[in-house]
């Protein structure tokens, strides 16, 4: 039996890998499929027990009803946008050159540096949350994008140095080398050099940080009021207010979680190297 | 640069350059609030006519925790919650890791499905299930129901351990394929020739797994456990969508009672001194995570 | 291209320099003077301070004490681009993000040459090189040799006034190492701007060097001409380190005999130069060059243990009773194992070194200790 062979298994090893991995996609896709089923069903078929899923129920009333009526969830939308791109841009900028000295550069103590702002991301959001409400509502940023934004900055600086860092430890020397030797200085050789050979990792930073924004709730809920409202908020609020309508609850739901989606699916291959790979190492 | 400097020199000065705005940041949007939120755990802080006023209490909010019913349920929740949670996550994560690293998952369909739940916002995640779970028209009663086994539509968050359980299935099922993700990074770190010379030494699969496998994926299995464990801790979204802590407290973990003390009932210095247990379980694990990823040696630089 | 005083400055001087990591040594007094126009080699095994030393040079690293003199000034505190050296680096270094042509520009463009002009450089370099057809292409669609080229490009395109090359063809086959040297060699002689090459490979140093500086755990163990480091070695360890086979070294004490010292190696006897300024009873290493040894009559006894021919010629191990020597027989030798023979060496082809400090007892010069 050749090594190959071997790999792939006997029937049985064969036929359980399979089972598994239908009972894998079923477990992981199900529900998913029921958000954007139930998305574009009418509420009498979603009400009958058990659903009803003929073809004549499917609707895209839902989407038109809660596009039209929930000017929050525009809104929500617009901020969570602002508030995740101006985190990620953010981050990234600060982050890619901490990374970077962290990495490469001789700081001393560069490693327990590292682990230290690491060690930030384990924060329990509660720990924070307290002070730093109390300081932002003194200084009058409460329902503010911009307050909203340099938080997630933080919790997001410390994710993009670990990743980029990860990866500037793996840059062979001779390349900052040859670049200080052709007249590159140190910021030069880090702009024309590091970052143009860094963009998968740079990307899955970027990916990974939008997301994160993207996401949040517990700060959005206490940082904000309401025109500051980001999108987990204003689905969170529908919920409780509409929670009968089941349709353009699952609509709503979907329409927030769809950008997020497709830019992990989009970069799910950087995301798999920058992320998982990064958390494994030192 | 105004005196003629070495290459390695620029380096070092650049390094500070690049690395200081950074540490600036942190430093004040993480670093001051945690040393405030240790003092206001000492203190008594009353909101007075718009103004804040605070004195310090030395042990009492400390002494009240031991005395607080919530608080002694809320702790029980959280460690039921995070233990069951990280053995559930890691051994299933571990069997899709299996799965994927098999020749048969290497399907783009699978990574796909490893990414989306992760990037599925909590609180959708959350609304999602509320409407799975739905006592009246929930799906899952359907379901079960229909394939005989239940016989009436159940209130899955009505009782309180069946609340709390299915809050932890609701977790486990969105936190499963990150850890996944990690477990599968590390698989593939396991040199393929260990398997090939398993494979010539005639090491059943059984033997396999146990003699190549898992000692190779032990610093990988150790970083999942005690990253889940911090996730774990830090539930929120999900408890306030889901259940609010019903009933009865039943699914009142501690993150979600230092919030609800805090800006629900106002009392902000008990509120951080829940937070600080939180804060130290949380410390204790971050070290714990960097003993491990933390390769040996580096430590004396 | 020897060496030879005149009034212009030495191109590369070191004097005294040593560098430590923490506290691990890594080069220690390392002197060095190098004319303009030399080709240079330092020559040693990994970690003995070659590629360090090279860095000192370029201002890549920094030295923790000494002198380093280009042209005549110090340059301790310069950084590489005001020190105008070029590198050509092992693995070539080249920009994975940038096309031949702007990798070789890339050196142009940070000096603020204009655009024209860069293009016209670019062109001529690659030209010289033939590269025309290959400077749109990202390094990783190129040959090994093709790379090889393109790194030399980037380092000739700004007509530098210092050459320093780090084990630059460690990474190609064989053949195309050779081939390289060859193109390396007349580069030089085309351009001859100053060189400092390093590497492991003792038969590069000396097809490629004016001279060598052989380089031992931080030091420079001699520094002189292939010629001379070959057939006069400072030291055991430059005899041993160079040639191939490497040199059989015997050890033995010398005693007074009838026509001249001798060293007694096991059952035999080998005759030293009567030159040779040594005492009886002196411990002594000797070493003789396989092609000095000469098969079939002699006073040397012994049986053949192993043939080894590799092409040319065949590499014959002889022992005896406590002793044992390679001989280099041109052509495909017929001697089998086991076979008695007898060897020849002439006294004056027996290296000899001082068994405890290692250094060459020279012919004919009584040397202390």
């Amino acid at each position: 039996m050749s090594y190959a062979h071997h790999r792939r298994g006997g029937f049985s090893l064969r036929l359980l890998t399979g089972a598994g991995l239908v009972l894998f996609v079923i477990w992981s896709a199900a529900p998913i499929l029921w958000l954007a089923l139930s998305s574009v069903l009418e509420q009498r078929a979603l009400i009958a027990r058990p659903p009803d899923l003929s073809p004549q129920n499917l609707t895209l009333s839902n989407f038109i009803t809660v596009i039209g009526s929930a000017a929050a969830l525009g809104r929500g939308m617009l901020n969570s946008l602002i508030v995740a791109l101006f985190a990620t841009l953010a981050s990234l900028a600060l982050g890619a050159p901490a990374a970077y000295a962290l990495a490469r550069l001789s700081v001393p103590r560069a490693s327990a540096i590292a682990f230290l702002v690491l060690a930030t991301q384990m924060l329990p959001s509660i720990a924070i949350a307290i002070p730093l409400f109390l300081v932002i509502s003194r200084l009058g940023l409460i329902d503010n994008l911009f307050s909203l934004g340099v938080v997630y900055l933080s919790f997001n600086l410390p994710i993009v140095i670990w990743i980029l860092r990860n990866f500037f430890l793996g840059i062979p020397d001779g390349l900052e080398k040859a670049a200080a030797i052709d007249g590159a200085g140190v910021i030069g050789t880090f702009w024309h050099i590091v970052l143009p050979i860094s963009l998968p990792p740079l990307g899955a930073a970027a990916v990974f940080a939008f997301v994160e924004a993207w996401n949040e709730f517990f700060f959005a809920l206490i940082l904000t009021r309401q025109s500051a409202q980001t999108v987990p908020l204003v689905i969170a609020a529908f919920a409780g207010q509409y929670q009968t309508v089941f349709g353009q609850m699952m609509a709503a739901a979907l329409i927030s979680v769809v950008p997020v989606i497709l830019l992990a699916v989009l970069f799910r291959d950087w995301i798999v190297r920058g992320f998982a790979d990064g958390m494994m190492k030192g | 640069m105004p005196s003629p400097a070495t290459y390695e020199q620029r380096r070092q000065t650049a390094g500070l350059f690049l690395l200081a705005p950074s540490i600036v940041v942190l430093l004040a949007i993480l670093g001051y609030p945690i040393v405030e939120s240790l003092l206001l755990a000492f203190q008594k802080v009353q909101l007075a006519a718009g103004g804040i006023d605070r004195q310090f209490v030395g042990l009492a909010n400390f002494q009240r925790l031991v005395a607080d019913e919530t608080f002694r349920r809320a702790l029980l929740n959280t460690l039921y919650f995070a233990a069951a949670e990280v053995v559930l996550v890691v051994l299933i994560a571990f069997a899709i890791a299996l799965l994927l690293n098999h020749p048969f998952g290497r399907a783009g369909l699978f990574r796909i499905l490893l990414v989306v739940p992760w990037a599925i916002a909590p609180v959708a995640n959350a609304v999602l299930w509320k409407w799975i779970l739905n006592a009246n028209y929930g799906v899952l009663n359907g379901l079960l129901q229909s394939l005989g086994i239940i016989d009436v539509y159940q209130v899955w968050l009505g009782t309180p351990v069946s609340a709390l359980n299915f809050l932890l299935l609701v977790d486990v099922w969105k936190s499963v394929p990150f850890v996944a993700l990690l477990l599968l990074a590390g698989l593939q770190r396991v040199p393929s020739v260990l398997y090939k010379a398993a494979y010539m030494d005639g090491a059943s699969r059984l033997q396999t797994l146990m003699h190549v496998t898992l000692p190779s994926m032990r610093a990988a299995i150790a970083v999942a456990v005690v990253l889940q464990t911090i996730w774990s801790l830090r539930i929120f979204d999900l408890v306030f969508v889901l259940t609010r802590g019903g009933p009865a407290d039943a699914t009142v973990l501690l993150n979600f009672l230092a919030y609800r003390v805090t800006f629900n009932f106002l009392d902000i210095g008990y509120g951080a001194a829940i937070a600080n247990v939180i804060f130290v379980m949380t410390i204790l694990l971050a070290i714990l995570y960097i003993r491990l990823v933390r390769p040996a040696g580096e430590a004396a630089r | 291209m020897s060496p030879s005083p005149s009034s212009t400055p030495l191109a590369i001087e070191l004097r005294g320099v040593a560098k430590t990591f923490g506290s691990v040594p890594v080069c220690r007094d390392v002197d060095l003077a190098i004319a303009a126009g030399e080709f240079v080699t330092l020559l040693g095994p990994s970690g003995c301070g070659k590629t360090t030393t090279l860095n000192m040079v370029a201002g890549l690293e920094d030295c923790t004490s000494g002198d380093i003199l280009l042209a005549g000034r110090r340059v301790n505190e310069l950084s590489p681009v005001e020190r105008d050296v070029a590198m050509v680096f092992q693995n070539y270094a080249l920009y994975p993000h940038m096309t031949v042509a702007q990798n070789i520009g890339f050196t142009l463009r940070m000096r603020g040459t204009p655009r024209a002009e860069i293009d016209r450089r670019v062109k001529d370099v690659t030209t010289a090189l033939e590269l025309s057809h290959v400077v749109d292409r990202l390094p990783a669609q190129l040959s090994g040799g093709q790379q090889q080229r393109v790194a030399i490009g980037r380092a000739i395109v700004r007509e530098p006034r210092i050459f320093l090359f780090d084990e630059p063809f460690s990474n190609l086959d064989a053949a195309l190492r050779v081939k390289m040297r060859a193109e390396v060699k007349q580069l030089h002689r085309r351009l001859g701007v100053t060189s400092l090459f390093v590497t492991h490979d003792q038969e590069e140093a000396m097809s490629i060097s004016d001279r060598i500086a052989v380089m031992n755990r931080g030091r420079v163990e001699q520094f002189g001409t292939p010629e001379e480091i070959y057939a006069r070695p400072a030291t055991r360890y430059v005899a041993s380190f160079i040639g191939n086979p490497q040199i059989e070294l015997l050890s033995g004490i010398v005693e007074a005999h009838e026509g001249g010292p001798v060293v007694r190696i096991g059952s035999e006897l080998v005759r030293l130069a009567s030159s040779l300024n040594t005492p009886a009873g002196r411990s002594v290493d000797i070493g003789v060059r396989p092609e000095h040894v000469r098969l079939g009559s002699g006073t040397l006894a012994g049986r053949v243990r192993l043939v080894q021919p590799v092409g040319p010629s065949s590499h014959v191990v002889i022992e005896w009773d406590g002793g044992s020597l390679i001989a280099a027989q041109p052509g495909f030798c017929r001697l089998q194992p086991g076979e008695p023979i007898r060897a020849e060496i002439s006294a004056a082809d027996v290296m000899v070194f001082d068994h405890a400090s290692g250094v060459r007892l020279s012919q004919g010069m009584p040397r202390a200790n």
